[in-house]
């Protein structure tokens, strides 16, 4: 049943496409060619400049077949861009993947548990100020977070916990809650009423219902706020860069930036290197989940 | 409801529904509206990040006059003005552009296609702004290509620009993706009886695609304009908000005034900025809210 509804889908689509093709012109045909082209190369230019620039020795820095092939290859800058980090950043590479993914584990996962109660809690009862308070959750999505800032550095300074993880998880789990509530609130409402009641006529209890039956339900849904949450907390500089600043528990983008500063004049391999070590684990990441990311952004924008 | 009594029905209500609610809640009050209610009220007051008593100094408006009065100010609301509009206006017309060509070009690698477009979207603005960074400097890459020696960054009236180009390179990707399911969902039966009639591809793009997409480009136009509207990381690494404050956006002044190492460590002036940046946001919003309103009646 399943496999004749999706041959006929194939069918429409291919009668389809060349529905197009025979009315589309050949101008529209190369031109199209083209600028995608163009826009590849845009694109991948600077990643592949970066890439091929952290292979090279410093004598073969400029020696290159199209600006992107290097003559020699060697990965010592690699090397260097680990002593470089301990001996100019004072924190090593380990050290900052550590921090960054303390700080974004236990952010992601305080947030979305509580994004779950509470969108359990929109979805499932009636209760007076429910769609105010939702649309004030939401409307915070969009305050800029400069606009509580300040305040935030003085209320963790006096809670003594800036230089500590827990001064950027807390302002992280509040900024990223409004995106998870309105991912899994949505789904939590699609869920077959009749799932639901059947589950009231058993006895079932709230907290039982939420817990055996919307939360497995709900796992695209919650998957597609981990990754959501994750690009948000992992890619994060402005409270980290204020919040963190021992050396030691910085997380890789403040690290990372330090070698744009200038206070010593760093090699140009051992930079290519150092955004190199920062990019490749997310690219691997993408690479595995990249049907994940597509949806989940998709998602994510139009339930916004 | 009946036979409940008035705590029952109390806590059928009230009670049950809002435990579920409080812990997000009162994240949301920590983190965001408390912050934000007090960092307004924190504009009249003029203090440093070591001052024990924030609230010990109120000058009235004094922190906006002198905001008013400083020309980094009127730089900052310029570039402010151009980034968020190239944002909402730039950006979201080449993932427009860029998602029409590939759905209507019928490439055999469209998916691969979408996902290279979209990749930078996922690296930290941090590593991108630094690996653009070398490649826009004066002995960088595009001038050995262009065999020209012109200073990108260091440009008066470039740098802003230079910024505007590789956050659109950062994140056209993203509006694309999104464009491009909303092509996917348009009625296919739409588009073949066009063919029939014998539209060409432009008649068919602008009466119906873009006819179609309109809600599509709307939200494309709010996220870019949020999304850029509090960015940071990308002009303090590109250019600091140099050459000489010339790039300055609102977040790189605050930032500046507030916590910067070389800067005044006027906080009240970085508060200031704040209020003004939450009320622009605030008016967005009405404006927003006003036209939807329009566009039903």
């Amino acid at each position: 049943m399943k496999s004749r509804k999706s041959t006929s889908q194939k069918n429409k689509i291919k009668v389809l496409s060349y529905g197009i093709k025979k009315q589309r012109d050949f101008g529209f045909y190369i031109f199209s060619r083209i600028v995608i082209v163009i826009a590849i190369i845009v694109i991948l230019f600077p990643i592949l400049y970066i890439f091929s620039i952290s292979l090279r020795t410093k004598e073969t820095l400029y020696q290159d077949i199209f600006v992107l092939i290097p003559r020699a290859v060697t990965y010592q800058n690699y090397i260097d861009a680990f002593n470089y980090a301990k001996t100019h950043l004072d924190v090593s590479f380990l050290e900052m993947f550590r921090n960054s993914m303390i700080c974004t584990a236990a952010s992601i996962t305080v947030a979305i548990i509580v994004s779950a109660f509470a969108s359990f809690s929109f979805s499932n009862f009636r209760f007076r100020g429910k769609e105010i308070i939702y649309t004030l959750m939401i409307a915070s999505f969009a305050i800029p977070v400069q606009a509580s800032l300040i305040p935030l550095f003085f209320i963790a300074r006096d809670l003594g916990i800036i230089n500590t993880y827990l001064a950027v998880i807390l302002p992280y789990i509040g900024f990223t809650i409004p995106i998870a509530i309105l991912i899994l609130r949505s789904f939590f409402e699609r869920i077959p009423i009749e799932i639901k009641e059947a589950a009231k006529v058993d006895g079932v209890s709230n907290f039982q219902m939420f817990l055996r039956i919307i939360l497995p339900l709900s796992k695209p849904a919650i998957a597609t706020c981990v990754i959501l949450l994750f690009l948000e907390t992992w890619n994060e500089f402005l409270f980290a860069l204020i919040f963190l600043q021992n050396p030691k528990i910085q997380t890789l983008p403040v690290a990372i930036a330090k070698i744009a500063g200038g206070k010593y004049l760093i090699p140009l391999g051992i930079y290519g290197a150092s955004i190199m070590i920062t990019v490749i684990p997310i690219l691997i990441i993408f690479v595995i989940f990249q049907k994940w990311f597509i949806s989940g952004v998709t998602l994510g924008a139009i339930k916004g | 409801m009946k036979g409940m009594t008035t705590f029952q029905k109390f806590q059928r209500n009230v009670i049950i529904p809002y435990s579920y609610l409080i812990p997000a809640l009162i994240f949301l009050v920590v983190a965001i509206f408390f912050p934000v209610i007090m960092s307004l009220i924190l504009s009249f007051y003029s203090f440093t990040g070591y001052e024990l008593n924030i609230f010990r100094k109120f000058v009235g408006f004094e922190n906006f006059k002198f905001l008013f009065h400083n020309r980094y100010f009127w730089i900052a609301l310029r570039n402010t003005f151009y980034f968020v509009g190239s944002m909402a206006v730039i950006q979201t017309t080449i993932a427009l552009f860029l998602a029409i060509i590939i759905f209507f070009g019928n490439f055999k690698y469209s998916s691969l296609i979408r996902m290279l477009i979209f990749f930078p979207g996922v690296l930290a603005p941090v590593s991108v702004s630094l690996a653009w960074r070398k490649i826009l400097e004066q002995d960088g890459v595009l001038n050995r290509i262009l065999q020209i020696n012109y200073p990108w960054l260091s440009n008066v009236n470039l740098a802003i620009w230079c910024v505007v180009f590789v956050n659109i390179w950062q994140w056209v990707g993203y509006n694309l993706v999104i464009f491009y399911a909303g092509l996917q969902s348009i009625n296919k039966e739409l588009l073949e009886a066009a063919d029939i009639d014998g539209a060409n591809w432009t008649q068919k793009i602008f009466k119906i695609v873009i006819p179609v997409l309109q809600p599509t480009i709307v939200l494309n136009v709010i996220l870019n304009v949020i999304g850029s509207f509090r960015a940071f990381d990308i002009v303090y690494v590109l250019t600091r908000g140099g050459p000489a404050h010339n790039s300055e956006v609102f977040t790189t002044l605050m930032y500046y005034y507030s916590f910067a190492a070389n800067g005044p460590g006027k906080m009240g002036v970085g508060a200031a900025i704040a209020f003004v940046m939450f009320l622009a946001i605030v008016v967005f919003g009405i404006v927003r809210i006003k036209l939807l309103k329009e566009e039903k009646g």
